[in-house]
């Protein structure tokens, strides 16, 4: 290494950094940190939301399926009565019907 | 596999400011411009802090995310060097001329003129004494590339303080 070489070399020294440079460094981070907390808090409420309005969509689409399931149950029983009653009043004549070709013989 | 060593943010800052700070400001010539750069390495550090393994390989990523750092903030600014030292002489002349020589001003203020990449090479050897293989792995660049540029960038500058110097180097 010649003189001009040393020259460079001590011209190149590594300056001191400026007094607040740690302070501030320090400072960002924090506020930086505190950022991503906010962020991940932000994001698990969002999640917690999510997963509740996904629960209330779910629930409400089983608690109509089973209204519908219910209703129809419903209708069915009408139906059968109906029949029921159909039949016992076709029965009934019948009966009638058969009581009177008897007494015509 | 557990690590021996735990990496200390605090410390790592008390021990490497100067140098993160010293890179910076050479690669881009602004006392302002230096600072957010050394904040910004150092906060990459921070959230990089689980991968370092040794205080060797802090002070190589140091080195290496500084110079790339500054290398981009230069490109964001494309402000050519020589323009950057008249602002440092304008606003901050008096903070540099207060830790330096007159000729360590002068020689300082000639490396800013040369092309980025001799000036990174060259900063790199002299403040930072690595090798030219050390250089090639923080500037990610083949080992023939920066011995050429530290032998071009030492050329020119030699050049330089020859015409600007003579009156302070003995070696020119």
């Amino acid at each position: 290494m010649d003189d001009f070489e040393q020259e460079l070399r001590q011209a190149m020294l590594r300056r001191p950094a400026p007094p607040r440079l740690k302070q501030k460094i320090l400072e960002h981070r924090k506020r930086q940190n505190t950022e991503h907390v906010h962020a991940r808090l932000l994001m698990w409420q969002r999640l917690a939301a999510s997963i509740v309005l996904a629960a209330m969509a779910g629930g409400a689409y089983l608690w109509h399926n089973a209204e519908e399931h219910r209703k129809g149950e419903e209708a069915r029983q009408q139906v059968l009565t109906a029949l029921r009653i159909t039949s016992h009043a076709l029965k009934q004549m019948n009966q009638q019907l058969a009581e009177h070709s008897r007494n015509a013989e | 596999m557990a690590r021996d060593w735990q990496p200390d943010f605090e410390q790592l800052v008390n021990e490497h400011q100067s140098m993160v700070f010293s890179l910076a400001l050479r690669m881009a010539g602004d006392r302002g411009l230096a600072e957010e750069i050394a904040q910004d390495v150092f906060l990459a550090l921070d959230n990089s802090l689980r991968k370092i393994e040794s205080p060797l390989h802090a002070l190589a990523w140091l080195r290496r995310v500084t110079m790339s750092r500054s290398a981009d903030a230069l490109r964001r600014r494309k402000v050519r060097a020589m323009d950057l030292w008249v602002e440092v002489d304008e606003h901050h002349g008096a903070q540099v001329e207060e830790h330096s020589s007159p000729l360590a001003t002068r020689l300082e203020r000639l490396l800013a003129t040369l092309p980025e990449t001799q000036r990174a090479a060259l900063v790199l050897r002299y403040q930072e004494d690595m090798t030219p293989a050390e250089i090639a792995e923080a500037l990610d660049a083949p080992l023939a590339t920066v011995k050429s540029h530290l032998q071009r960038g030492l050329k020119l500058l030699r050049s330089k303080a020859t015409c600007q110097l003579r009156e302070y180097i003995r070696g020119v």
